[in-house]
């Protein structure tokens, strides 16, 4: 069937019957000898009566072949392996290796590790009702978190304006005998203090990162026990039911800074639709336009005042599930490139208490790319040894501290992306090819995409602009889902395009008529 | 009482459970189609598995997809595997030969049907409770292509034969001699009553197999001597001990094939032991069969993915801690591990059949030998009151257990005593046709005669001919989101039958969409091509008859025209809506008939829609068409041209059973001749003077409403009189000479067609009007006009127009006369 298959060609002569039969058949032979037998009658227009007899022939036949095939086959390596012991040896070496890398009889029996028990751990109790003390919980350390943050960004402006005042004082003394050098020493001791002082904050604050994540997964492992012990929930009034630590309520009463950031909020512009694809079977996706920005599906507003937001039960529910949801954010070549420096902020901002920091996956993926690079060195277009990736490329990080998504998908674009004449051959487009076939065989069933592939609104993006990139992103993910569905992992079940939130309303609905024009929309079922 | 029937012993079934390989990055096929999915490639090549059936070997029962390339085997399991027995109770000799010589027989049977096991232990031997023996898992090499499709290796590490050891390449040719090894090493194990280096380390056992190659002596003797079983050995039949030295000749080449080892004397006295067939004629009758039995249990709520899960065979670790950490734009997956939940585990996991014997605890006996024959009042009385669901709809009915299991009891004793039974299966296939045997009734359905094997077996699949290239590019988009047809095997399957097709028909050609047609037929008979290639035939002239011409467009567009007036017999204001827009079913329904709808359906909805097809003629799809139209109606009245091109370029999702019942009900409205065509196939049609005929296309086109058949109208006025309304055209003075009993007189002269006014027509106006559900036969004659005044109706919106074909005169020669002269009645 495939072609790789080893197989020969035996050469069938039959003379018994006035005319010479002849006729290649492969051997080992897979058809039905019976309907080879019709085909030479009628092609060399024997009669029907002898029909019995050349089967049994050419069975015979086969059979002699393949039995000889087999044997000549096996004989070369039976006689390899009767004379060289070396031999043996390696190939003993290679099945332990098979049966220990694909058989879990032999497999080194690895118990659940740390992760795998934590993530069991949560997933039960967030499907349980001890889910709202949880996420309460997790509020609360995140709260500690800002206001941790807060001091240490008010230390520092302090310690700014402090520097400044002294720096302004010492110019001014510059003519009254006060020397240069003596200025550049100063810059050089308000540097040093300056970072200094940032160290030490970052550092109590990771400090306090690592102390509130022991004790949130310390807690939530008890928590487990409480419940499996208990067949209730915990009462308000049990010890369990906050871990009561210093590490909640930060270094004192300081109050946060209400440095409001209330954006000037533009009404956010959003339109949703049921679709389907496919021209026999019908398959149905959710797909869903609207203006907005990365942070708006990452940040979770914590202050003072902040209750928990809804779309975090959905969202800490779906952590350890087969439904997660990702988002595509374009980034340049560097991993962890400033391009996203927001972002890595934003996920700074409350503790990671399931997965690494986003520093620390970072680091881990740029030493596998280094050490990736560094093995193919023959690959010509990518330099040895160095991280830097290439358009098209993307790597994903983890999160459980976002407010609505898990996974992100760096995905590297360049500047060809500003001009208008990308095609479906462009690296991003096959990117998010690939960003697809990697959610579908991780079970990512949410994806939120930048229609424009662009964060910023510039000059060149015209309405023209606009509406020939949202139609070719449209086109190629309509092509892409409808490939994925015979790729046979999970179907991605909310697809969400993103627009910048400063576009134009009018742009705005005309890419939103746009999409049922693309996507086939699914008939609404009219009750009667 | 009579659930013992379902706990027989041997109706018990299992599940084992592997990953299949992930092809790498961005791979084509040599078609430049992506590369089918290596699950796929193995749910079809194990379809095959399912037809074995030997006392000797569990039965298949199914194969399950899961997500990322996971399978599930669903096969028989009963009994107790043979290492249970092993280091317990010590088999007599007579005990061994005999599981010697069901183990060659069983695997004989493998071998000719080119399976090779490669995977024999004792742990995969079922020993019944009468001493027999049923090998278990024996398809895994076959249906993996020879272990090509998956990572881990498909063999038992102390059971394996040492050149199976020699080739760590997957690239392996499967040498039927490898089992023959495995025998040895089960017998040895059988007779010293002892596992074989049990204690050795996977290293060890893989060095000490190899090892066999340096050994100069018996391999047997040498294995006696380790084991500290000499004794034995020496003391051993010289007959089994010959049996056991053949089996373990280190070069596969001396190793004798089954075939051989069964002429051996030894096994004379078991050979005579046949299973009683009583009767030569036929085959043996069961009531129902495993196969049926599981999907009773299937219905009956029964999840083998569940069972899976539930008993810890699929571990579900979650996805978001395995992810990738980054994917380069060529495809290279890197940093991340390998899932422990995907190696290959090989558990069994035994299915609960609990629920299904409470479900089906209250059953009576009787009901499993229903009565099709005679049926009297007093054998009524001692019968369970039937189970009725009949009003149900059809997809409630086909997952009710209890409901399939009477249909599979009755229809397999129907079906076993076809072509005898045909009217009968014929009847009860006008209730409903269960999924499970719905190959096997259509074959009925369509006659499909006994000898169909031979037939088949002799045409020429393999030639090259001029459509190869067509069928091998359609092939690859055929109905493809189906496991069974997009599977390498069901397109090679495909692909002969349609080749066999062209062969057989030469005066047809391949036209797109014979694939479509042919895809129900393989998909229902996936494991007997020659049944779906024997079904695909009859089916053809049946329905779509001259459809396949090389020049069909008469025929289409004779099709076509008469779907058109069937639209304005039905629907006038749809018919003008479309009519006034210029939206022709010429520009969308050309595929709805080529293909009987198999190209615009998924299978599961035509399977629904030809289970009523099959039973009604080749107007049929007709009906079905106006109701696909009815279902968009109000889409359609608003839509332009453009909206409907669009519509109609992409079907929207239809409600097939709606559409079906609309269907049955018009197509049982319609008198016969209303969409009878010129082109149909006279083989399924009786022509006499009454019947339409030379009709040409032109007219046809010219003609909005149908014409009406002389015989048709004679039989409703005497049947039905009510149901028709006959509107006399012809001037007072012939009306009153002679016309039709009931008819009305509406003079083509006296009415103005300037306007499509009904009232234009005078006093009968109000009744036309009200005329709703009754035919309005129009008879004319050769100076009346019969296109104005019928469009003139149309345009008024007045439905079930048509007109009487060949005029007044035609009714003259009718006997007994339906006409009555005026001057008589007053």
């Amino acid at each position: 069937m495939t072609e790789d298959n080893i197989h020969s060609v035996a050469s069938y002569i039959n003379s018994n019957y006035d005319k010479l039969i002849e006729r290649e058949i492969p051997i080992p032979y897979n058809q039905s000898i019976e309907e080879l037998a019709h085909i030479l009658l009628t092609k060399y227009e024997l009669p029907k009566y002898i029909e019995k007899e050349l089967i049994q022939d050419l069975t015979q036949f086969i059979e002699a072949k393949e039995k000889e095939f087999y044997d000549t086959y096996v004989e070369e390596e039976v006689s390899r392996a009767k004379n060289d012991p070396d031999y043996l040896e390696d190939l003993t070496k290679q099945w332990e290796k098979l049966f220990k890398e694909e058989t879990a009889e032999y497999a080194e029996k690895k118990c659940a590790s740390d992760e795998e028990l934590f993530a069991s751990a949560y997933h039960k109790l967030v499907h349980s009702p001890a889910l709202e003390t949880i996420l309460s919980v997790e509020h609360l350390y995140a709260k500690a978190v800002r206001r941790r943050t807060d001091q240490k960004d008010a230390f520092i402006q302090d310690l700014s304006e402090k520097q400044t005042e002294e720096m302004n004082k010492a110019v001014d003394r510059l003519e009254y005998g006060m020397t240069e050098s003596e200025i550049n020493e100063l810059v050089a001791k308000h540097y040093e203090d300056h970072s200094l002082l940032k160290v030490r904050y970052a550092s109590e604050l990771d400090t306090l990162k690592e102390a509130q994540r022991r004790e949130y997964r310390d807690w939530v492992m008890k928590m487990l026990e409480y419940n499996q012990e208990n067949s209730f929930p915990p009462s308000p009034s049990s010890p369990l039911l906050t871990p009561t630590s210093p590490l909640l309520s930060g270094p004192d009463e300081s109050t946060f800074h209400e440095n409001v950031q209330n954006r000037e909020k533009e009404p956010i512009l959003e339109e949703s639709f049921t679709i389907h694809l496919g021209s026999q079977l019908k398959q149905m996706y959710n797909v869903r336009i609207l203006t907005g920005n990365v942070e708006d599906l990452c940040i979770i507003p914590v202050n003072e005042s902040s209750e928990l937001t809804p779309q975090l039960l959905q969202t800490a529910l779906a952590l350890y599930s087969n439904d997660l949801s990702g988002l595509v954010l374009m980034t340049d070549n560097k991993i962890g490139s400033r391009v996203t420096k927001d972002f890595q902020e934003n996920c700074l901002k409350s503790t990671e208490f399931h997965f690494s920091h986003i520093d620390a996956q970072l680091e881990k993926i740029s030493n596998i790319a280094r050490d990736h690079f560094g093995e193919s060195a023959s690959n010509g277009s990518r330099s040895p040894g160095s991280d830097l990736l290439q358009c098209g490329d993307f790597y994903l990080t983890k999160h459980s501290n976002l407010a609505q998504v898990h996974v992100i998908f760096h995905l590297v674009s360049d500047d060809t992306l500003r001009g208008s004449d990308i095609n479906s051959r462009h690296p991003v487009i096959l990117g998010l090819r690939n960003v697809l076939k990697t959610a579908c065989s991780n079970d990512i069933t949410s994806l939120t995409i930048p229609l424009l592939l662009q964060y910023d609104i510039t000059e060149e993006m015209t309405t023209m602009w606009c509406e020939r990139r949202a139609e070719l992103v449209f086109k190629c993910m309509k092509g892409f889902m409808i490939e994925m569905a015979s790729w046979g992992g999970s179907d991605l079940k909310n697809l969400q395009f993103m627009l910048p939130i400063g576009i134009s309303s009018q742009v705005f609905h005309s890419l939103a008529d746009m999409l049922p024009r693309i996507f086939k929309i699914s008939n609404p079922k009219i009750l009667k | 009482m009579k659930i013992s029937l379902f706990k027989s012993p041997e109706l018990q079934f299992s599940a084992t459970t592997f990953f299949a390989k992930q092809h790498k990055g961005e791979t084509c096929g040599s078609n430049g189609l992506p590369l089918t999915p290596n699950s796929i490639i193995i749910f079809g090549k194990a379809q095959m598995l399912k037809t074995l059936k030997h006392p000797y070997l569990c039965e298949y029962l199914d194969i399950i997809r899961g997500k990322h390339e996971r399978t599930i085997v669903v096969s028989q399991f009963c009994g107790k595997p043979a290492s249970e027995f092993i280091g317990k109770n010590q088999l007599s000799i007579s005990e061994v030969k005999k599981i010697a010589f069901q183990l060659f027989t069983a695997l004989n049977e493998l071998h000719k049907k080119r399976i090779v096991h490669r995977n024999l232990s004792c742990e995969n031997i079922l020993i019944q409770s009468n001493g027999d023996i049923k090998l278990f898992n024996y398809g895994s090499y076959y249906m993996t292509n020879n272990g090509q499709l998956v990572t881990f290796p498909i063999m038992k590490l102390a059971y394996s034969a040492p050149e199976v050891y020699l080739s760590p390449s997957k690239a392996d040719i499967a040498s039927s001699k490898v089992d023959v090894w495995s025998v040895g090493i089960i017998l040895i194990e059988f007779i010293f009553n002892k596992q074989l280096w049990s204690n050795l380390k996977l290293g060890q056992q893989i060095r000490k197999i190899l090892s066999f190659y340096q050994c100069g002596t018996s391999i047997f003797e040498k294995i006696a001597r380790e084991h500290n079983c000499f004794d034995i050995y020496h003391n051993l039949p010289q007959d089994i001990k010959e049996i056991v030295e053949q089996c373990l000749q280190i070069n596969p080449k001396n190793r004798p094939s089954c075939e051989e080892f069964l002429q051996n004397e030894m096994f004379v006295e078991y050979k005579n032991v046949k299973c009683k067939n009583p009767s030569r004629v036929c085959k043996p009758y069961q009531i129902f069969t495993l196969k049926e039995l599981y999907q009773w249990w299937q219905l009956t709520g029964g999840d083998v993915f569940l069972e899976l899960k539930k008993q810890g065979l699929i571990r579900s670790s979650p996805p978001v801690l395995s992810l990738p950490c980054l994917i380069m734009l060529d495809g290279t997956i890197l940093g991340q591990g390998r899932n422990p939940a995907t190696l290959y585990d090989f558990r069994i996991v035994h299915m609960g059949l609990d629920t299904l014997y409470q479900r089906f605890g209250h059953i009576h006996l009787n009901s499993c030998y229903p009565l099709l024959h005679f049926k009297s009042d007093i054998i009524d009385m001692f019968d369970p009151a039937p189970y009725d669901i009949k009003n149900l709809p059809l997809v409630i009915k086909e997952k009710d257990p209890e409901y399939q299991f009477h249909r599979i009891i009755l229809f397999r004793r129907l079906l076993h005593g076809y072509p005898f039974t045909k009217d009968m299966i014929r009847k009860e296939a006008k209730k409903d046709i269960p999924p499970l045997l719905r190959g096997e009734i259509w074959a009925a359905l369509l006659d499909i005669k006994a000898d169909y094997k031979k037939a088949y077996a002799v045409i020429d699949k393999e030639t090259v001919t001029t459509t190869d290239r067509q069928i091998e590019v359609d092939i690859p988009r055929c109905h493809q989101y189906n496991e069974l047809l997009s599977s390498t095997e069901g397109h090679i399957k495909l692909r002969r039958i349609l080749k066999a097709w062209v062969q057989k028909n030469t005066q047809y050609v391949y036209w797109q969409g014979l694939d479509s047609l042919t895809a129900p037929f393989l998909y229902l008979n996936f494991n007997d091509e020659a049944k779906a290639y024997h079904c695909l035939s009859a089916f053809v002239p049946k329905y779509v008859h001259k459809f396949f011409l090389r020049d069909n467009s008469a025929v289409i567009r004779e099709y076509l025209a008469k779907f058109s007036q069937l639209i304005a017999f039905h629907d006038p204001e749809l018919a003008n809506h479309l009519h006034n827009i210029n939206f022709y079913p010429e520009l969308f329904a050309i595929p709805w008939f080529l293909t009987v709808f198999s190209h615009v359906f998924p299978l599961y909805k035509i399977l629904h829609v030809w289970d009523n097809l099959l039973l009604g003629d080749s107007s049929f799809p007709l009906h079905v068409g106006l109701s696909v139209l009815t279902q968009l109606r109000t889409k359609l009245l608003t839509a332009g041209f453009n909206d409907c091109i669009l519509l109609f370029s992409d079907l929207p999702e239809v409600d097939i059973e709606k559409s079906i019942n609309y269907s049955i009900d018009t197509f049982k409205k319609t008198p016969k001749s209303i969409t009878a065509r010129e082109h149909q196939n006279e083989e399924f049609t009786i022509q006499s003077e009454h019947d339409i005929s030379g009709v040409t296309l032109d007219d046809l086109n010219k003609e909005r409403s149908p014409r009406i058949s002389a015989r048709d109208t004679t039989d409703l006025l005497r049947t039905a009189p009510e149901s028709i309304l006959v509107i006399d055209i012809r001037n007072p003075v012939q009306f009153s000479r002679c016309c039709v009993r009931g008819s009305i007189n509406i003079p083509f002269s006296s009415v103005s067609f300037g306007e499509s006014n009904i009232e234009n027509i005078g006093q009968h106006a109000q009744m036309l009007k009200n005329s709703q559900e009754r035919i309005v036969i129009i008879v004319g004659s050769t100076d009346t006009d019969l296109e104005l005044f019928p469009k003139f109706l149309l345009n008024c919106g007045i439905s079930k127009v048509c007109v009487l074909h060949g005029g007044f005169n035609i009714l003259t020669s009718v006997t007994p006369t339906v006409l009555v002269s005026q001057k008589f009645e007053t």
